[in-house]
């Protein structure tokens, strides 16, 4: 199942600091009418790369859908980063 | 009853063991019995996620420890794994002599489908520990771990 949401969580030691929840199914209801019309292209680009376009969109697929439960935290003396895709 | 639990009893009837002997035997045959693989990770179940952990004690510019932690999914790697085999071969040809260069001879077109879930399966083992000491400043350590759970 692909991602529906994220969350990045930015901190400062100074106290000052934001936690911000990216509502991913928003961007790809966005993003899908911008895949349909660019689908003739893709087709086209797979083929000149002699690519099998059914594989490039199942691919694309597997990588969207792996990133769900990715968890990236960095903290440093400063600040402290998150980011969560769920 | 199964049948091994039946042979020992008659041993047992038959004075061939005694009780102690018959509860030890009873006891072994109905352990379960142990993974064929050696792995640990295969006896756990198949890992989900590639875990990758810095610590650093010290930083050379702001004299604070610096903690990385990233969690990537498994799953994640087989996809990207995948995509490796979606690059035309031009480009695979480029990529594989930009490798080269940088001491890296790998070949890219063999990666396959068929190989693909062995070579994740193999990284369940993987377990990697790495500790610096820098020379020139003593109190900066790091220390990197690399494992799957």
């Amino acid at each position: 199942m692909i991602p529906l949401f994220a969350i990045i969580r930015i901190r400062s030691k100074r106290g000052r600091g934001f936690q911000l929840w990216v509502p991913l199914f928003l961007l790809w209801l966005v993003l899908l009418p911008f895949v349909v019309l660019l689908a003739p292209l893709i087709l086209l680009v797979c083929l000149v790369g002699q690519v099998n376009p059914f594989r490039a969109v199942s691919v694309v697929c597997q990588i969207l859908a792996g990133l769900t439960n990715t968890h990236i935290e960095v903290d440093d003396p400063n600040n402290s980063i998150m980011i969560r895709v769920f | 009853m199964n049948e091994n639990r039946r042979q020992i009893l008659e041993m047992l009837s038959a004075g061939q063991i005694n009780a102690d002997e018959a509860e030890r035997l009873i006891t072994a045959v109905e352990q379960p019995a142990p993974p064929t693989n050696g792995s640990s990770a295969s006896a756990q179940g198949k890992a989900k996620y590639l875990r990758v952990v810095v610590d650093s004690e010290e930083n050379g510019r702001d004299h604070g420890p610096v903690k990385v932690n990233v969690r990537v999914p498994m799953q994640l790697l087989r996809a990207g794994v995948k995509l490796a085999g979606l690059i035309p071969a031009q480009a695979r040809d480029q990529v594989n002599a930009a490798m080269r260069e940088h001491g890296m001879a790998f070949d890219l077109s063999q990666i396959k489908p068929e190989n693909l879930e062995e070579l994740v399966d193999q990284l369940n083992d993987l377990s990697v520990d790495v500790d610096v000491d820098d020379a020139d400043k003593a109190k900066n350590k790091v220390k990197v771990k690399v494992f799957c759970e």
